[in-house]
């Protein structure tokens, strides 16, 4: 904990009440608020200083004596509001509720209802959050976010705050900032997806439905993009055309690839972009735009280009001059000289397929760096041996890594311990063959024309789209694909006989053996029999093997020198433990290898490497404290994570620590870094102004006027009866019920519900997701939802059950207050009955279901109040009966059932849209197998048995087995 | 005779009340005829629809529940068609659902008169028509429906739905894939890969 920490901690707690406080990203929140949990726990002889998580896991009764106990937990909203609405925990019995993301809440989140239902005098509210930026994305959110928090002061801890800053820079880490040049082809990638962006918001400008003044390229390059254009668009979205719409995705993948352009390697890249073109191309705007043509040619270039077998490079369109002007870029890079040196040929057609296989440029900064760092390194050992340096300690000699994501992380780690240009030729490997599988389906597409009663599952075929004619059409093109499907199959053939002559030294190699059973991919598999091939028994068969490879693939010397050292038994050895270790499940974040062995591989240079670790932004864990590396090299500058390192600097001040960015120069990568820390100061200066003008109401707190939580529902109904009915007649009828479907608590409804004063009930209900008297019940659609639900044909057969069990089946159609109230715009309802439009399903559902009641709401509010009135003159509902509709089997309901709380949503919907998946069966499923993981791998025989019947068990099962199309 | 009413059975009935509409004007895809019924417009042998103005309900808030008890018993299928053409709807709008509720009505909205024209064509046209195409049935091919499973989990588009496909080769070998192998996949990277492990677990 540094010193600013104890002031944040300090001004909180001079509220009682509690406060609200924001501050910049990567002021380590976790640690500010694990501190302050401690110094808030009553009792300090806790047997274990653990905190634990209430999960839905827990039986209720479990739950039941966890909160007597009087230590902290983490629970989600959702569990709470249920357990309050249940009354298995009174408000009383909590003294203190800690919000870590107040930035993601609103009046009617499921975080408020409970901050509501657990408000009694004595409890104290710490919201914090670390996302300044979306504390500004509304009018007054600050303002309002305080007020459902019933918190009065508000505490702004910006980076450029005097104490945090005077902490944070009284002994800075030392800095090192390195650019380097992107290629020629990455800059012409980057300007075409800039222009075609550019293309984009004109286009979007035309549309006359957004402001202009927001749309410019630089504010495309971050995700609140998005959010600036959705919060235009959001109240009229369903009026707006498809290709507004399309154009707001369209944006989105822009700015992904040029994202993934400084993230991926140029094979991924390409692949990447293959894929896009594949799902996108009929909808979309962009790929059709000149410049998109650039880019599909720029990342193709980055990967392979065509040469006539006598040489002369192909000619087509601003082909030529581009290529050459590569060359030259190029001639300084020796290492892609060499792989560039492998190449296929087609007889007859003369085209010569030849590898760029462009490497990152960071990845050869990489390596220097860290050749300098050992450099370095090794010259303090020296003279620290002669002058006795006192901070010998504190150097733990770890070098970090940090990139963005995991799949960074594996290739980083790849390129160091080999080579990479092997790394490239894996990738290129993968790519090739997932391209000569299209072939054998179209070959085989050929042969079998069309199964005519064809499901198209089991053929695996795809329509050839039109994109694809029309490339068809294009003469090189087709020489093109031919040149790859070639090269694509000798690779295929290769790795066949690998596959054959691999097979005999496994007995021998234990090692392999144990990596395979880890579940590795096949490709890790193969490196690993590559590299460990100083097994007696395996070495022939490997050199054989390595002959094939050479005679089609030009091998790197560097990875030969590699194999000569890797007879050494020991640095051998010492790979082995760290590349086990890198294949357990249970450390996916530490990447680690050891010096030794970096020496032994890939390394040409025969420099000496640092053991280095790897780490994902992405996977948020308390990296420095754990490893209290004394080196950082920063490969995806993130803002977060430099305070994280000033942090860490600050609390550690004896320690060394030296900072490496790696940025490519005039990239949108520095734009963005340094435009994001420009953002977060702008927010600051906001929420101080705004702070400086906020009106708090005195009784904001909710706790001075007496208004105990218990005796809150029923004022507030009875407010309501002066108002509705006149002379305030007394109400003598008991608090209206409602039975609420437990997975409604993800919405507001019920919150919105509970302010009308009505009694919320939790069950979890098989049909409808409110039950309003035993007559009414109500399966609530917001308007996504709606669309959805009729695709899926979900809706078709809720309502069925609806109609089954209930008199008064209703569907509520959900509109959301700062949307528009309604489907579509006149312009767009076009001339024809079309089965698509929303207005032809409706009709339909009503026609088949004249029984079925529709009400249309305008928003939460509105909800709440029609159902009060509709449960005016009716029963209150029944729960016990109620959560026995529609269960298939009279026994198959236990009372107090808690899986069926927390079933994960997402994945039994996954399930239920699964072929030969039914209503009826989809239960049984779940019960037979713990996870989908789990249901993938169960056969025929034991599916129809859970699903009661061959058909749907086979249906399931070829489905699950059945071949992607592989698609060019 | 007969043809007469053969054509009339292909027709909307439009009661005489109706004349001056301006709604009558966007029913184009069917006929339609001015006849003597208790409804404003007769879409079918057992249904039927009555035609609300907001507005209008707003100056005589009875006016619907009378044209109810009107129809009595004699229709299945009872529409309110209810043209939203004020500002501030969530009160008048209150009324007419409850009544409609209560009454055995069902209601519809529509926001224009073209719209309005479009659900009465529409009823018309449907009268006879199967419930498959909100039965979800629609596409059976292998890759909609690969779609349409695999899109349910959260941050999974249909680019990732061609990449997760085209690494794996099948859905049962996506189900089965490590945290490694999915977060392996160019752009299922990020937080997509928490998401797919999450829901991974059925219980």
């Amino acid at each position: 904990m540094v010193q600013f920490h104890e002031l944040i901690i300090g001004d909180l707690l001079d509220d009682p009440n509690g406060g609200l406080v924001v501050l910049s990203s990567g002021l380590s929140l976790p640690k500010l608020i694990s501190s302050l949990v401690l110094l808030h726990s009553s009792s300090p002889i806790l047997p274990s200083r653990t905190v634990s998580e209430l999960s839905a896991d827990l039986p209720a009764h479990n739950r039941l004596s966890l909160y007597a106990s009087n230590s902290a937990f983490f629970v989600t909203p959702r569990i709470l509001t249920v357990d309050l609405l249940s009354r298995r925990l009174s408000p009383s019995l909590v003294s203190a509720l800690v919000v870590p993301s107040a930035h993601s809440l609103s009046e009617s989140s499921p975080d408020a209802f409970a901050v509501r239902l657990l408000l009694h005098r004595a409890l104290s509210i710490f919201a914090f959050s670390d996302r300044p930026h979306s504390m500004v994305s509304a009018f007054a959110k600050a303002e309002r976010t305080m007020k459902c928090l019933y918190v009065k002061k508000l505490h702004l801890w910006p980076r450029f705050h005097v104490n945090v800053a005077d902490e944070l820079e009284r002994d800075p880490p030392v800095v090192v900032d390195v650019r380097v040049p992107m290629t020629r082809a990455m800059v012409g990638i980057q300007k075409a997806v800039l222009e075609v962006m550019d293309a984009c918001l004109k286009e979007m400008r035309k549309t006359n439905k957004v402001d202009v003044e927001d749309l410019t390229v630089e504010n495309g390059l971050f995700k609140s993009f998005d959010e600036i254009v959705r919060h235009q668009l959001d109240p009229i979205w369903h009026t707006l055309g498809k290709k507004t719409k399309q154009l707001v995705s369209d944006l989105k993948t822009l700015r992904k690839l040029l994202d993934y352009l400084v993230r991926y390697d140029a094979v991924t890249y390409l692949k990447y972009l293959d894929t896009l073109r594949v799902s996108e191309s009929f909808r979309s705007v962009w790929i059709f735009a000149e410049s998109s043509y650039k880019i599909f040619e720029y990342a193709k270039k980055r990967v392979y280009r065509f040469v006539r077998s006598d040489g002369v490079k192909l000619v087509h369109g601003q082909g030529k001059s581009v290529t050459g002007k590569k060359r030259k870029s190029k001639g300084g890079d020796k290492n892609e000289e060499e792989a560039g040196g492998a190449s296929s040929s087609i007889a007859g057609s003369g085209l010569v397929l030849e590898e760029v296989l462009e490497e990152a440029p960071k990845w050869k900064l990489l390596r220097e760096i860290l050749e300098e760092i050992e450099e370095e390194r090794q010259k303090q050992a020296l003279s620290r041996e002669e002058l006795l340096v006192e901070g010998e300690a504190d150097d733990s000699g770890i070098v970090l890594v940090a990139c963005k994501d995991e799949h960074s992380c594996m290739q980083l780690e790849e390129c160091i311990l080999n080579s990479p240009q092997k790394v490239m030729r894996e990738e290129w490997e993968k790519y090739l063959l997932s391209k000569v599988e299209l072939r054998d389906i179209q070959t085989r597409y050929k042969k079998k024309p069309k199964d005519p009663k064809g499901f198209g599952i089991l053929d695996g075929v795809v329509p050839i789209t039109p994109a694809q004619n029309t490339e068809a059409s294009n003469c090189i093109n087709k020489l093109e694909r031919d040149a790859l499907m070639a090269a694509a199959s000798e690779i295929r053939n290769q790795a066949k006989k690998d596959h054959i002559v691999g097979e005999d030294p496994q007995p021998h190699d234990g090692i392999v053996g144990h990596r395979k059973g880890k579940g590795k991919g096949k490709v890790r598999n193969k490196k690993g029999v590559a590299n460990f091939q100083r097994h007696p028994g395996s070495e022939n068969n490997n050199h054989i093997k390595e002959a094939a490879r050479d005679a089609k693939v030009e091998i790197s010397n560097s990875e030969n020198d590699g194999e000569k050292d890797e007879s050494n038994p020991v640095a051998a050895g010492g790979f082995c433990e760290a590349a086990s270790h890198t294949a357990s499940v249970d450390e996916p974040i530490l990447r680690k290898h050891t010096t030794e062995e970096s020496n032994s591989t890939g390394s040409r240079t025969a420099k000496p490497l640092p053991p280095v670790h790897f780490y994902a932004l992405e996977s948020d864990q308390p990296i420095l404290d754990i490893l209290k590396p004394s080196v950082i090299i920063v490969y995806h500058p993130d803002m977060t994570f430099v305070r994280e390192i000033e942090v860490y600097k600050a609390e550690n001040p004896s320690k060394k620590l030296k900072v490496y960015f790696l940025f490519y120069e005039d990239s949108t990568e520095v734009q963005k870094f340094e435009a994001s820390i420009r953002r977060e100061n702008g927010a600051f200066e906001s929420l101080i102004r705004q702070k400086s003008m906020m009106i708090i109401p005195v009784d904001q707190d909710g706790r001075c006027l007496g208004l105990n939580s218990s005796v809150e529902p029923q004022a507030s109904s009875s407010q309501n009866s002066i108002t509705r009915k006149a002379g305030g007649r007394k109400e003598i009828e008991k608090e209206m019920q409602v039975i609420v479907d437990m997975r409604e608590f993800m919405s507001s409804l019920p919150n919105v519900l509970h302010q009308k004063g009505m009694r919320i009930i939790p069950v979890t209900l098989e049909v409808g997701d409110y039950i309003l008297s035993p007559l009414i019940c109500v399966e609530r659609k917001s308007i996504q939802d709606l669309f959805m639900s009729f695709t899926s044909g979900r809706l078709y057969h809720q309502v069925e059950t609806m109609v089954r069990y209930y008199r008064i089946p209703v569907l509520l159609i959900e509109f959301s207050q700062d949307k528009s109230f309604s489907f579509q715009s006149a312009s767009d309802i076009g001339d024809d009955v079309t089965p698509n439009s929303i207005i032809s399903k409706l009709s339909l559902l009503a026609l088949h279901f004249p029984r079925l009641r529709i009400i249309w709401s305008r928003s939460l509010h509105a909800t709440a109040e029609i159902f009060a009135t509709l449960k005016a003159n009716q029963d209150e509902p029944d729960d016990t009966k109620a959560i026995r509709v529609g269960v298939p089997s009279e026994d198959g309901i236990v009372e107090d059932d808690v899986r069926a709380e927390n079933y994960n949503t997402s994945a039994i919907e996954f399930l239920r849209r699964l072929p030969g998946v039914t209503d009826s069966n989809y239960r049984a499923i779940m019960e037979g197998c713990n996870s989908l993981a789990e249901l993938a791998l169960l056969s025929v025989e034991r599916l129809a048995e859970l699903m009661g019947g061959q058909k749907g068990a086979r249906t399931l099962r070829e489905f699950l087995d059945a071949k992607y199309p592989t698609l060019l | 005779s007969t043809s007469l009413a053969t054509q009339n059975r292909n027709a909307i009935l439009v009661s005489h009340r109706q004349k001056g509409n301006p709604l009558l004007k966007h029913i184009r895809n069917v006929r339609w005829t001015f006849a003597d019924i208790v409804c404003d417009y007769l879409l079918g042998q057992s249904s039927c629809a009555l035609y609300l103005s907001l507005r209008y309900h707003l100056l005589h808030p009875d006016y619907l529940y009378f044209r109810i008890r009107e129809l009595q018993k004699n229709f299945k299928l009872r529409i309110v068609l209810c043209h939203v053409d004020v500002e501030d709807v969530t009160k008048p709008l209150l009324e007419v659902t409850k009544t409609a509720l209560l009454h055995d009505c069902t209601l519809l909205c529509a926001w224009s008169l073209e719209e309005c024209g479009r659900y009465l064509e529409t009823i018309k046209v449907y009268e006879n028509k199967p419930a498959d195409i909100i039965q979800g049935q629609m596409d059976t091919d292998y890759l909609s429906r690969l779609n349409h499973s695999l899109t349910t989990v959260r941050h999974v588009n249909k680019t990732d739905v061609v990449t997760l496909g085209t690494t794996f080769g099948s859905l049962s070998h996506i189900m089965d894939a490590s945290m490694e192998d999915l977060a392996r996949c160019p752009g299922i990277g990020e937080r997509k890969v928490l998401f797919s492990i999450q829901s991974k677990t059925l219980a």
